[in-house]
């Protein structure tokens, strides 16, 4: 499908990887060049279309294209008699709903640029990227976000309002910094009526060049470090995917995606003003399992760890099921795996292998798909850290099939699967449009029309970041197979050398334990003066509490039951049979079972749940040690906080397990 | 937030069960719009003078006014129609139904079709489902159960239960809340949520709200006005501040300053 050429200019060395030469993407028109514009243009096509639908009191309420505008003109407007100058920046930090999406169109409108925030961002964090960002104005979707910006107060004195759009709660707090929706709403009606072309005109004004988005990166390492995304990248980095993975107006899209995600910027957010599909926001973040089975979308893109969950939760529902729908999926899981192998080797599908497959899909698949709301689905996209391939073959078998999606914030999408042509260990070949240079020590460079502007006030990292030809460095390890798909390695940074010289990634000796119904996270040590691998393993409570109930293990806490012999045994077994796919010096020998989960709020992992590496190795260096100087078990006192809030020490023996 | 015209009145009751005396001359006023809270420890006549109030138990002496009316003699869900409701120590739902039909059937105080028109089911009989829907779906929002809806309320978690009640109670759309124990055997989380969803019912809709609770901490942070009981009779009465410092209640309960 993609074409490798292997360019060796002189000063890079690298091998060049493009995706097939004859799908190009056309540059933007002058009158949709920027989001604000291509929004007028979505109004105008289809005015009486539903534009967006959020479940509210169980039902799901409708806007109208129409009705979006004026909820984006009134809003616009009234930044703009608040004093809303171009080139400002408006943060937002509040859950998917409309309120979101007008909020940011509202503020490109006028001329704005609006960072996107992480509802569970604490004070600390909020704090840094208002001042960061020099923003403006604040929109807090709720009681709790007002309370965050009433706490920073005096530490986000360039705030000059605070803009909420559910008022649970705050009816009483008589706090004129605070302002609703609705009341800025009317300042822009008044502006209107005043001043009645003035939106349009404002509207027309940005160029493709003015930053729509500061992105701020999760930072797994330093600070975070607001990308600077402009109009155009946005919407290139929107035309790279779909050109691969079209959309249509009639299409539903479920917004569940933190709108801080780059992801739900470029293929929710740009795709709705592009395509003109219906945006379909949950009833909250609970609830977002059923709506999407209710809505049933035709594309959607889940981090891989959910993808992940979700299988878990596939298989042991149905291992929880009746005795009738075990033996059917027992039956016709094996069957749907033989044609998928067949159909990878491009060998020829018998017919009784095809007729065992259609009856599969009519006694378990077809209902197990509309459970999980894929009856529509066209494109099932997972990013982040890298999937099990494992995860990606059960999804295929149940028929849907999972596309991988490799991108940054920095770039959007750099590679993705095309339709016909999954290979499940890779992340695909570059998108339409996308260059991928891969530097002699593995490194991917990108380049596009999707390319970030740069880090807000940080030539240091901009430099280190982008060089004069554009190029992106992007920090992560792969290589390419001879079909042109990008393999992900790693963070070039996380790849570790063994003692025998073999390099290995943790990640994706991770992503196969993972697929373990009983492991929940894991992270893989190794090379140095560790001379093999060994692994750091987080149990499923729920999975293995519910198999210890099954065999009659009694336990009494989590720190207890992940202790037990029988659970080391358990997990040695799946331990073990990851090993076999795994070259010799890959392989895990040794492994601790955690007295506790990998934790967000003790900085043990990022808030988009991936590890930190450094500090877990500190953290947990004594288990290290013993595992690494044959101790039976090690001793700890970690401390722990518990849910009422309290925090405490646990002392416990945490036991080391041989494979 | 308070004005002086009494919610509530509790005139000298007295309460026994045989030789036991749950309740001995108690009395005091409930003002309009006030979070008015009853401690005391086991067994000092706290649930007894919640079932008095919402019309369980009838004592066998003094009065019960609510809104300046004698109810002494009303019966219990004769109370309920008058803006009576409450929750219990113990959850009292339905436990094979959802959370939604949970708090439909508390509706049916309000609901005017007969079996007939709700048989058939049009017009106005419909009509008014759609309405009491409306209304419960607005108490499912208020009180964030939006993903339990359609959740069996067995199956819910004690915390998530506990919120299903007062759900429940508030579907009766009363004025005055009795809330006995709202807050029992919860972690630190919940009660928080609890103590929110509290503050905002009182908040939004100035509800008068009678509560029985055990953690000390939680009542004197959101009551405005504290009644200790002990063995039956009232030993003190005051703002927060003034029943930690009162030495009958220090001696009877809290066993040492809060």
């Amino acid at each position: 499908m993609a074409t490798l050429e292997k360019e060796r200019a002189a000063t890079t060395a690298a091998v060049i990887v493009r995706s097939k030469e004859n799908i190009t993407i056309d540059p933007l028109a002058t009158e949709t060049d920027t989001l604000p514009k291509m929004f007028l243009q979505r109004v105008d096509a289809q005015r009486d279309k539903v534009a967006m639908r959020k479940k509210r009191f169980g039902i799901w309420q409708e806007y109208t294209w129409q009705q979006s505008f004026e909820q984006v003109r009134d809003l616009s407007l009234g930044l703009v008699s608040l004093g809303l100058q171009r080139g400002e920046k408006v943060a937002i930090i509040g859950e998917n709903d409309p309120e979101f999406y007008w909020a940011e169109i509202a503020a490109w409108s006028a001329g704005g640029t609006t960072i996107a925030i992480f509802t569970d961002a604490n004070l600390q964090e909020l704090g840094y990227v208002i001042d960061n960002s020099d923003s403006v104005f604040l929109f807090a979707h709720d009681q709790e976000q007002c309370d965050k910006a009433l706490a920073l107060r005096e530490k986000i004195p360039n705030i000059r309002k605070v803009i909420y759009w559910d008022e649970k709660g705050l009816w009483h707090y008589n706090e004129p910094w605070l302002m609703s929706y609705e009341q800025v709403q009317a300042l822009g009606r008044d502006y209107h009526r005043a001043h009645p072309n003035a939106f349009m005109e404002l509207a027309q004004q940005g160029s493709p060049d003015d930053i729509a988005l500061l992105s701020y990166t999760s930072g797994t390492t330093s600070l975070p470090k607001g990308a600077m995304i402009r109009h155009r990248n946005l919407l290139f980095g929107n035309k790279h995917v779909i050109k691969i993975a079209p959309t249509k107006p009639d299409d539903e899209y479920v917004s569940f995606s933190p709108p801080a995600w780059i992801t739900e910027q470029s293929l929710g957010l740009t795709g709705h003003l592009v395509t003109g599909f219906t945006v379909n926001f949950p009833e909250s973040p609970a609830t977002v399992q059923t709506d999407i089975r209710e809505v049933a979308p035709s594309a959607l893109l889940f981090p891989s760890r959910v993808w992940e969950q979700l299988a878990g939760l596939m298989r042991l529902r149905i291992l929880d099921s009746t005795w009738l729908n075990k033996a059917l999926f027992a039956l016709f899981l094996p069957i749907r795996y033989k044609i998928i192998d067949l159909e990878d080797a491009e060998k020829s599908v018998a017919p009784h292998w095809r007729i065992g497959g259609w009856l599969a899909d009519i006694a378990v698949f077809a209902p197990l798909r509309d459970k999980i709301g894929m009856t529509r689905m066209r494109n099932a996209f997972t990013s982040g850290a890298a999937l099990s391939p494992d995860v990606v073959r059960f999804f295929r078998a149940v028929g849907v099939q999972l596309k991988n999606l490799y991108g940054s914030t920095e770039c959007q999408a750099h590679t993705l699967h095309y339709d016909g042509n999954v290979k499940l260990a890779t992340v695909g070949p570059p998108a339409p449009g996308v260059e991928i240079a891969i530097q002699p020590d593995g490194e991917m460079w990108i380049r596009s029309r999707a390319v970030f502007g740069g880090y807000y006030k940080d030539e240091k990292k901009t430099a280190e970041a982008l060089d004069a030809d554009g190029w992106f460095h992007t920090g992560d390890a792969g290589y390419v197979d001879k079909d042109g798909h990008i393999i992900y390695l790693d963070r070039v940074s996380d790849m570790i050398e063994l003692a025998n010289g073999e390099k290995f990634s943790p990640q994706y000796i991770e992503g196969r334990l993972k697929f373990s119904p009983y492991i929940q996270d894991v992270m893989t040590v190794g090379g140095f003066d560790m001379h093999y691998v060994t692994a750091i393993i987080n149990i499923d409570f729920e999975n293995v509490a519910r198999w210890a109930e099954k065999n009659r293990v009694a336990f009494t806490t989590f720190v207890d039951l992940s202790q037990k012999p029988e659970v080391a045994a358990l997990i040695r077994k799946d331990v073990q049979s990851v090993n076999e796919t795994l070259p010799p010096a890959a392989r895990v020998q040794k492994f601790v079972i955690l007295h506790k989960v990998f934790d967000a709020d003790e900085a043990e992992l990022t808030r988009t749940r991936k590890l930190r590496r450094r500090a877990l190795e500190q953290k947990y260096g004594d288990m290290l040690t013993a595992m690494y100087e044959n101790l039976d078990e090690v001793k700890v006192s970690a401390e722990v906080k518990y849910r009422d809030g309290r925090s405490g020490v646990v002392e416990t023996a945490v036991k080391v397990s041989t494979v | 937030m308070t004005d002086s015209t009494a919610k509530l009145e509790v005139r000298d009751i007295s309460l026994s069960f045989g030789g036991i005396r749950a309740l001995q001359h108690v009395s005091f006023v409930v003002p309009q719009g006030a979070i008015f809270a009853i401690i005391g420890p086991n067994g000092a006549g706290k649930t007894s003078l919640i079932n008095s109030i919402n019309g369980f138990y009838h004592p066998q002496q003094g009065a019960v006014l609510f809104e300046g009316r004698d109810i002494t003699a009303q019966p219990a869900f004769r109370r309920a129609k008058m803006g009576i409701s409450r929750t219990f120590q113990n959850i009292a739902l339905y436990t094979n139904m959802t959370t939604l039909d949970n708090l439909m059937a508390a509706r049916h105080i309000h609901m005017k079709s007969n079996l007939l028109t709700g048989a058939l089911f049009f017009g106005s009989a419909r009509n008014e489902e759609i309405e009491h829907r409306r209304r419960v779906e607005e108490i499912i929002d208020f009180l964030e159960m939006e993903s339990i809806r359609k959740t069996i309320v067995g199956n819910l978690s004690y915390g998530l239960r506990k919120r299903v009640e007062l759900g429940r109670a508030l579907a009766l759309e009363p004025t005055l809340l009795l809330l006995d124990e709202p807050m029992a055997g919860m972690n630190v989380e919940e009660k928080e949520d609890m103590a929110r969803f509290i503050l905002d019912i009182h908040e939004r809709q100035d509800m008068t709200i009678l509560l029985i609770e055990h953690d000390m901490g939680l009542v004197m942070d959101i009551s405005h006005r504290v009644v200790a009981l002990d063995f039956g009779r009232k030993i003190a009465e005051g703002t927060p501040d003034e029943i930690k410092k009162n030495e009958a209640v220090i001696k009877a309960y809290l066993g040492q300053e809060v």
